[in-house]
C-alpha cells in the first residue's frame, strides 16, 4: 500500500485518504461561455505527467493539494491548500437576492 | 521407533527420536517422528506415491520437498490443498490423497492418463463449447472429475486475525544470505525482522553442506538470538510485496501487514526439474529435494540412484546419496567436458560410474505406475536428442541436477522483472524495485561464501539506506558462482510423450508446442491458452523450461525473454487469512435499546440502526398504519438521531450558506430555520436538510442520514479553495434527537420541565430555540416532516436516552408511541415532501423535482447555479416530479415501475403507499412535463406487466394548507 | 447505584452493567469505580486494561482565534499539531490542528478546567470584536476510552496502522487516524509511568468499539478496569 504525506498528519497509508479530483480553476461562472463551464464540470484533463490533485485526510477531514505523477504514480510533495488558494475568492454580484 | 528408511544420526536435523507419532494416510496406520512433515514421515516408511493429477490422475510423488510444488498436495481433515511436505506432523493426524475415485493405490479414473492423447491443448475450449448449451453439460461431469480436494461447508469458523508490524530492515529469507543481512543490520540497532517458512533457520546451509553448513547455520542464528533489535518470524511465509514496501507475511492464523523501510530480498531459488518421458512419477526427484530428506529429515529417499546432472551441485548429490547408504548405479552428465569439482573426483575415484554427455531419457515405469524400475540413459546428439540406443538402468530413483530459478516473485509483485540470461542459461533480476537489496541465489549468487557477503553487505546498506548510524561497510563478495549451474537445455521431449513441462497442470511439451503453433506464440498467451504456470505453484517448477520452449518454437529465441506476470500471492492463502477478523462499524443510537425493548425491527442505514416499525415482521403493515395514525390523531415520537448535523459558523457564515445551497440565507432571521437543498456542480439534487440561524454568525445545519459526511467534507474542500472565514463542524454523533409529533405533542412538552416558551405566537412554526427541558440542554426546532403540530428535539448524545424515556413518560396519558422510519416515510409522501434519493436520482434538477421555490434567482452563485441556468435556457424539461392518486382497489406500485406514455418511458414511481389519511393510494412520480398538471391521468406499467392509470394530484394529500403543523 | 439514575449516560453502560460495574457519580454521570475485583482491575492497568471514561469532562474549540483565546484563559497549548499538553491542575490540551483544540479534564474528572472554559466561553458576548473560535461539543460527540498498560502498543498492533509503540510514538504525541476501521483520536498520555492511551471516537460507535477492543485484549489477557485501577496508576 502506497504511503501518502500528510502536510497535517504526516506519512500514513493512503487507504486513509480520500481523493478529490484534480485542482482545477473555476472559471468565472457568470461570464465565462458554455462550452468554458462544460469543459471545467465535465472534462478531465487526464495528463501524462506532473498534476496537483486534492486529498482529504479522512479521519481529521484535512483538504490539502498533492503533486503526483500520472506515468509513474510517484507522489511528489504535499502542501496545504493555504499554499495554491492565498486569498480570498468573492464572486461578482449582478444584484443581491430580494430575499437573500 | 525408527522404520526401514530412517537413517540413523547425524541425519535429521529436524527430528526428535524420542517423540513417536502416529498417524494416518489413506487410512493406514503409519508412525513418524516429531519434528517430521507429513511428507518426511510418509517417505520415512517407504510412501513414494502421496497425490494423483490433477487433470490425467497420475501418480505423483515428492518433487521439491520444500512446499513449492503441488505433487504433495494432501486433503487434511476439512482442509484441501495443504502442501504434506509442509505439514508439521501432530499425533493422531489423518490425512488423505487429492485426485483420487476411490484410493489413491487404485483410482478409477486412472485410465484418463491413457486418453491424454485426444485431451490435447485447448481440448475443453475446442469440443465442449459446441453445439451451443453443450458445456452447461459437460462442466458438471469434468468439475467432479477435476478440481483440487474437497470444501466441507460446514466446517465452523476459525479465528483468524490481522496485525501491523513495523521494520527498518525486513529480510525475507532466512538462508545464509538472509542470516548474514539480518546480523549485519542488527548490529547497526536497526530494527530487523527477519522472514522464513522454515521452522529452524539456516536455508540450504541446513541440508546442501553437510555438517559444516549445520554448524555455521547454527552458529549465525545463535548470534542474531543477541540482538533485541531483530524479530525472528517463522515459521512464516510472505505472500505479497505491495507499493512502498508495504508486506503480506502469514504465520500461523495471522496476517501481517508489515511496513518496512527497506527490504532485503534472500529468498534464495528453486531447483528445476528436466523434461523426459514419465519425468513426473514418484522417484523422480531434485537434487535440493533428496538433500532435504537426508539431512533434514533423516530419510533415505530410495535404494538405487541415477543422477543426472548439469552442474557440479549434482555430485555433491550423489555423495550425500551415497552417504545416506543409497546405491549411485550411474551419474549422468549433460555436459561434455568432465565435472572438474572435488566431490566428481572423489566418487570417480571409487569408481562410480560416471557417463559424460548423457542424459536420462526416459524414467521406466513400475508395475502400477506408483514409482519407477528403471532410468533409460543415452547419450546427447544435439540439443534435446539422444542417439536412440539407450541403456536401461534398474533403479528406484532419478535424481535431476540442472539449475535453478530465483525465488523472485515477491519482487514482481512490486514491479521488478527476471528476464532471460544467455550467459547464465537463467532467468535473472532484471528491474528491481526501489528501496531493496538482494542477496544469495535469489540473485544468481550460487557461491556460499559471496552469498554470505552478499547478505552482509545488502544488510549494511539496508541499514544505511533506513537511517541506521552504520558501522565499517563489510567486505566486498567475491565472485557469485553464477556460471555453469543452468544447464541450457535440459529438455528431452520423446516422441511418445508424457514428457511434462507443467506437474501442476499436466502439460507436457508438445502441448506448449502446440500452443505456438495454433497462434499463441507469446509466453503470456501459451500460459493463458494451455495453463502452464497457472496452477497452485505458479510456474515455479514450470517457467523456465516453458519459457525455453515457447521462445524456441516461436523462433524469437530466448534470450532477454521474460516470465509471465507474477501477482500475489506467492503461495496459496487461506480465506481466513484475507477474510478473518474484519471490522465493521456499527452505529448506535442513544435510544437504540429503547427501540429493541419496545420490539422494533430494525434496519441499517449507512452504519446506522433506525426503527423501521414496532411490532413483528408478520404484522408490518398494520404497525405502520397505527404508529402513522397515531401521529395524526395523537402524538408520537420517532428517533432522528441519525440525521447529519453541522455547525456553520463565523463572519462568512451566511455568505458560505448562500454558495453551498440553492436557496437563500443571508436575510434568513435568527431564531429561525429554513430549508435546505444542496445541488451539485452538475445542477443535481445531492442532499437537503433545514439551517437553523442561533445567531448572526451561527446557523445549526442538518443533513441526511447518508449524506451528511460528504456534505461535511464538501464544505471544507470548498472552502480550502474560497477562505471564507468559517468554521464548519460535524456534531451529528454529538446530539442525539427525536422528533415529537401530532395534535398532543405541545401538551406532552407543557408537562415537562421546559424553560421555552411553546404558545404558538411565542414560538411559531419554524422557530428554533435553544433551552432546556428537564435540565438538560437541548434545541428545538418546530419543523416537522410529518405535517403534524411537532417539534425535533435535539440534545446531547450521553442524555438522549434520559430524554426519550422522560418524554414517553410525560406522553402516557396522551397516547404518546414511538414510530418507526417506515410510518415517517408514508407521514411525508401525505405531505408530499420528498427523500433525497428515494424521489430524486443522480441526474435530478430542483426544477425537475418541482422545487424551483428553493432556489435562489439573484445569487451570484451556488455550487450548481450556472449548470442550472444554462439547462434552464438549452432545453425545455424533459420529466417532472408530480403527486398522484389511484383509485381504491388498484395494487400499490412498487418503487421505480416505469411510467409510460406511448412507447417511450418517461420516468418512474418514486414513492407509493396506501394511506389512510388520505382514503387511498397516494405516491408520486415523474411524468412527462405536459402532464404535470392536476387531474391529467398518466400510465404507470406494473411489476407484472399490467397497466394502470393514475391521475396527477396537487400535493401536499393531506393538509394541504399546512394548517396542522402550524396549530 | 445505578447508570440510570442519572441524565448523562455512558455510550455503552450496558456493557459496565453486564460486568457488574460499581458506579460513582462524576460531572453528571455514573462513572465506572471497579468491576468487582480492585487488585486484579489495578494490576491489569499496568499490563493491559480498559477503561470507559466517556462521562468525564471533555470539550474542544476550532476556528480562527481558538489558541489566542485559550492562551488567554490559562491554558497552556502546545506549540505543534498533533501533540498535547499537560495542565497543571489536571488535564490535558491536545492539538489536533493548528485552530483545533481538545480539552480533557483530569483521569478523575475533578480538574474543573473544562466547566471554567465552557462557562467563559458562553458567557462572552457574542458576536465577539475579534475571533476567539467556536467550541466543539466534544462530550457528546467523542467516546472516550483508556487504554493502559505495557502491552497496549501490542495490542494497538491489531488494530491500527499506525506505529504507536512507546519508542516510536511520544509520550503526549497524537495520531488521528483509523483504529479499527473508526476514526480515532489517539493520544499518549502514560500515567505515573506506565504506558497509556486516550481513544477519543465516534460515540454512536462505543459498543461496537469495546467489543473490538475486549477481543483484541483477550490475547494478552487484558481486561476492563475501572475509574478506581486508573488512579491507582496516577498513585
Amino acid at each position: 500500500m502506497k504511503i501518502l504525506n500528510c502536510p497535517l498528519n504526516g506519512p500514513r497509508n493512503i487507504q486513509e485518504f480520500v481523493w478529490g479530483g484534480e485542482v482545477t480553476e473555476m472559471p468565472d461562472p457568470n461570464r465565462c461561455t458554455v462550452a468554458e463551464w462544460g469543459d471545467y464540470v465535465f472534462l478531465e484533463n487526464n495528463t501524462r505527467g506532473v498534476i496537483r490533485e486534492w486529498w482529504c485526510h479522512a479521519a481529521t477531514n484535512y483538504w490539502f493539494i498533492a503533486e503526483r505523477d500520472t506515468s509513474t504514480d510517484e507522489i511528489l510533495k504535499t502542501y496545504p491548500a493555504g499554499e495554491v488558494f492565498t486569498v480570498r475568492t468573492d464572486f461578482e454580484v449582478p444584484e443581491e437576492d430580494s430575499k437573500g | 521407533m525408527t522404520t526401514s528408511h530412517r537413517l540413523p544420526e547425524p541425519f535429521g536435523l529436524y527430528i526428535d527420536r524420542s517423540r513417536t507419532l502416529g498417524f494416518d494416510f489413506e487410512g493406514r496406520h503409519y508412525s513418524g517422528l516429531a519434528g517430521d512433515s507429513l511428507g518426511s514421515a510418509l517417505a520415512a516408511n517407504g510412501v513414494k506415491m502421496v497425490s494423483r493429477s490433477f487433470k490425467y490422475h497420475r501418480p505423483r510423488g515428492f518433487l521439491t520437498f520444500a512446499g513449492l510444488d503441488c505433487n504433495s498436495y494432501v486433503q487434511f481433515g476439512d482442509e484441501p490443498n495443504v502442501q504434506a511436505d509442509r505439514l508439521v506432523l501432530t499425533d493422531g493426524l489423518s490425512a488423505s490423497a487429492l485426485n483420487v475415485s476411490g484410493s489413491l493405490e487404485n483410482d478409477r479414473d486412472a485410465y484418463l492418463g491413457h486418453f491424454s492423447r485426444f485431451l490435447p491443448v485447448g481440448f475443453y475450449y475446442k469440443t465442449f463449447f459446441r453445439p451451443k448449451g453443450a458445456w452447461a453439460y459437460w462442466e458438471k461431469i469434468i468439475r467432479r472429475k477435476a478440481g483440487l480436494g474437497n470444501v466441507d461447508k460446514k466446517t465452523p469458523h476459525g479465528y483468524y486475525d490481522k496485525a501491523y508490524l513495523f521494520a527498518d530492515v525486513c529480510v525475507i529469507g532466512g538462508g545464509p544470505a538472509g542470516l548474514s543481512a539480518a546480523l549485519e543490520a542488527g548490529k547497526t540497532g536497526a530494527e530487523v525482522i527477519l522472514i522464513d517458512e522454515e521452522a529452524r533457520l539456516g536455508g540450504s546451509l541446513n541440508y546442501a553442506f553437510g555438517a559444516g553448513g549445520q554448524e555455521r547455520a547454527s552458529k549465525l542464528a545463535a548470534e542474531l538470538a543477541k540482538f533485541d533489535n531483530v524479530t525472528v518470524l517463522n515459521p512464516a511465509l510472505c505472500t505479497g510485496w505491495f507499493a512502498d514496501n508495504w508486506l503480506a507475511v502469514i504465520q500461523g492464523n495471522r496476517l501481517y501487514k508489515l511496513r518496512a523501510k527497506q527490504v532485503v530480498l534472500a529468498s534464495g531459488s528453486v531447483e528445476q526439474p528436466m523434461v523426459f518421458r514419465n519425468n513426473d512419477l514418484p522417484g523422480v526427484i531434485l537434487g535440493s529435494a533428496v538433500q532435504r530428506m537426508i539431512r533434514l529429515y533423516g530419510v533415505r529417499p530410495g535404494s538405487r540412484a541415477v543422477v543426472c546432472t548439469g552442474n557440479d551441485h549434482g555430485y555433491r548429490v550423489a555423495q550425500d546419496l551415497r552417504d545416506a547408504g543409497v546405491e549411485v548405479v550411474a551419474i549422468t552428465d549433460l555436459r561434455n567436458e568432465e565435472a572438474k569439482c572435488v566431490e566428481a573426483g572423489a566418487l570417480a575415484a571409487q569408481g562410480l560410474r560416471i557417463l559424460s554427455g548423457h542424459t536420462v531419457y526416459e524414467a521406466i515405469p513400475e508395475r502400477g505406475k506408483r514409482g519407477i524400475s528403471g532410468a533409460v540413459i543415452d547419450s546427447i546428439t544435439g540439443e534435446g536428442e539422444v542417439s536412440g540406443s539407450g541403456e536401461t538402468l534398474a533403479c528406484d530413483l532419478i535424481v535431476t541436477s540442472v539449475g535453478y530459478a530465483p525465488l523472485a516473485q515477491l519482487m514482481c509483485h512490486c514491479g521488478g522483472r527476471m528476464k532471460y540470461s544467455d550467459a547464465l542459461h537463467a532467468f535473472e533480476l532484471d528491474e528491481r524495485p526501489k528501496d531493496a537489496f538482494f542477496a544469495g541465489s535469489v540473485d544468481n549468487g550460487f557461491d556460499l561464501e559471496a552469498a554470505l557477503a552478499e547478505g552482509a553487505q545488502s544488510g549494511w546498506s539496508a541499514a544505511k539506506t533506513a537511517g541506521a548510524k552504520v558501522g565499517k561497510e563489510p567486505a566486498k563478495p567475491g565472485a557469485k558462482g553464477a556460471e555453469g549451474i543452468n544447464y541450457p537445455w535440459p529438455i528431452f521431449p520423446h516422441p511418445e510423450g508424457k514428457d511434462f513441462v507443467d506437474f501442476d497442470e499436466d502439460q507436457t511439451v508438445k502441448d506448449v508446442i502446440n500452443a505456438v503453433a495454433d497462434g499463441f506464440e507469446d509466453v503470456e498467451l501459451m500460459k493463458r491458452y494451455t495453463t502452464v504456470g497457472m496452477g497452485p505453484s505458479q510456474g515455479r517448477n514450470s517457467a523456465l523450461n516453458s519459457v525455453r520452449l515457447t521462445n524456441k518454437a516461436n523462433g524469437r529465441g530466448v534470450s532477454g525473454s521474460t516470465t509471465t506476470t507474477q501477482r500475489p500471492p506467492f503461495k496459496p492463502e487461506s480465506f481466513g487469512h484475507l477474510a478473518g477478523r474484519s471490522f465493521d462499524p456499527e452505529r448506535l443510537t442513544a435510544m437504540h435499546h429503547r427501540h429493541v425493548e419496545a420490539g422494533a425491527q430494525m434496519m441499517l442505514a449507512g452504519a446506522w440502526y433506525r426503527p423501521a416499525y414496532y411490532g413483528r415482521k408478520a404484522d408490518r403493515l398494520a404497525c405502520i398504519e397505527a404508529e402513522a395514525r397515531n401521529v395524526r390523531n395523537n402524538v408520537g415520537m420517532i428517533d432522528v438521531s441519525t440525521l447529519g448535523g453541522l455547525e456553520v459558523r463565523g463572519p462568512d457564515a451566511a455568505e458560505f450558506m448562500n454558495r453551498m445551497y440553492t436557496w437563500a440565507y443571508k436575510k434568513q432571521k435568527v431564531g429561525r430555520a429554513r430549508y435546505l437543498l444542496m445541488s451539485d456542480q452538475t445542477g443535481a439534487v445531492v442532499d437537503d436538510g433545514v439551517a437553523c440561524r442561533f445567531s448572526e454568525q451561527e446557523f445549526y445545519v442538518t443533513a441526511t442520514t447518508g449524506g451528511v459526511d460528504g456534505v461535511y467534507r464538501a464544505m471544507l474542500r470548498w472552502n480550502a479553495e474560497w477562505r471564507l472565514k468559517v468554521d464548519v463542524a460535524n456534531v451529528t454523533g454529538a446530539y442525539a434527537g427525536f422528533n415529537i409529533a401530532g395534535p398532543n405533542s405541545r401538551k406532552v412538552l407543557e408537562k415537562l420541565d421546559c424553560d421555552m416558551d411553546l404558545t404558538a405566537e411565542g414560538f411559531p412554526y419554524m422557530g428554533v430555540r435553544e433551552g432546556r427541558i428537564a435540565g438538560i440542554p437541548v434545541r428545538l426546532l418546530r419543523v416537522g416532516f410529518v405535517g403534524e403540530l411537532g417539534y425535533e428535539i435535539h440534545m446531547p448524545a450521553s442524555c438522549g436516552e434520559a430524554l426519550w424515556d422522560l418524554v414517553m413518560e410525560a406522553g402516557a396519558e396522551f397516547g404518546i408511541k414511538p414510530f418507526g422510519v417506515e410510518a415517517q416515510r408514508l407521514l411525508r409522501l401525505e405531505k408530499g415532501h420528498i427523500i433525497i434519493g428515494q424521489d430524486t436520482d443522480g441526474l435530478t434538477t430542483p426544477a425537475e423535482a418541482d422545487m424551483l421555490w428553493a432556489v435562489g434567482k439573484k445569487k451570484p452563485f451556488f455550487i450548481g447555479k450556472r449548470s442550472l441556468d444554462i439547462m434552464a435556457e438549452a432545453r425545455p424539461l424533459e420529466r417532472k416530479l408530480v403527486g398522484f392518486t389511484l383509485p381504491g382497489d388498484s395494487p400499490v406500485p412498487e418503487e421505480c415501475v416505469l411510467v409510460i406514455k406511448g412507447d417511450r418511458i418517461v420516468g418512474r414511481v418514486t414513492s407509493a403507499a396506501r394511506s389512510e389519511a388520505c382514503g387511498g393510494i397516494v405516491g408520486m412520480a415523474y411524468v412527462a412535463p405536459e402532464d404535470a398538471v392536476p387531474g391529467k391521468s398518466f400510465n404507470i406499467k406494473l411489476e407484472d406487466g399490467a397497466y394502470i392509470y393514475a391521475t396527477v394530484a396537487s400535493i401536499p394529500f393531506y393538509d394541504p394548507d399546512g394548517k396542522r403543523q402550524e396549530l | 447505584m445505578q447508570a440510570t439514575e442519572l441524565l448523562r449516560r455512558s455510550f455503552c453502560y450496558r456493557r459496565l452493567d453486564a460486568l457488574g460495574a460499581s458506579y460513582a457519580e462524576v460531572n453528571g454521570g455514573a462513572l465506572a469505580q471497579d468491576f468487582g475485583d480492585t487488585k486484579a482491575e489495578a494490576k491489569a492497568a499496568r499490563t493491559l486494561g480498559l477503561a470507559e471514561l466517556s462521562v468525564l469532562p471533555r470539550t474542544g474549540f476550532k476556528g480562527e482565534g481558538t489558541p489566542e483565546w485559550l492562551s488567554g484563559q490559562g491554558v497552556a497549548l502546545p506549540e505543534q499539531s498533533n501533540w498535547a499538553r499537560r495542565q497543571d491542575g489536571g488535564g490535558l490540551a491536545a492539538r489536533l490542528a493548528p485552530n483545533e483544540l481538545l480539552i480533557l479534564d483530569s483521569e478523575s474528572g475533578e480538574g474543573k478546567l473544562v466547566a471554567k472554559l465552557n462557562g467563559a466561553w458562553a458567557g462572552e458576548s457574542r458576536p465577539p470584536e475579534t475571533p476567539r473560535g467556536f467550541p466543539v461539543p466534544r462530550q457528546d460527540s467523542h467516546a472516550w476510552f483508556l487504554v493502559s498498560g505495557e502491552k497496549a502498543a501490542a495490542m494497538f498492533a491489531k488494530l491500527c496502522a499506525v506505529d504507536l509503540r512507546p519508542h516510536k510514538f511520544e509520550d503526549l504525541q497524537i495520531a488521528q487516524t483509523s483504529v479499527a476501521r473508526l476514526s480515532a483520536v489517539v493520544i499518549r498520555n502514560d500515567l505515573g509511568g506506565t504506558l497509556a492511551y486516550h481513544l477519543l471516537f465516534d460515540s454512536a460507535s462505543a459498543t461496537y468499539f469495546w467489543d473490538v477492543l475486549i477481543d483484541a485484549m483477550e490475547e494478552f489477557s487484558g481486561r476492563p478496569v475501572g475509574a478506581a485501577a486508573v488512579k491507582s496508576l496516577i498513585g
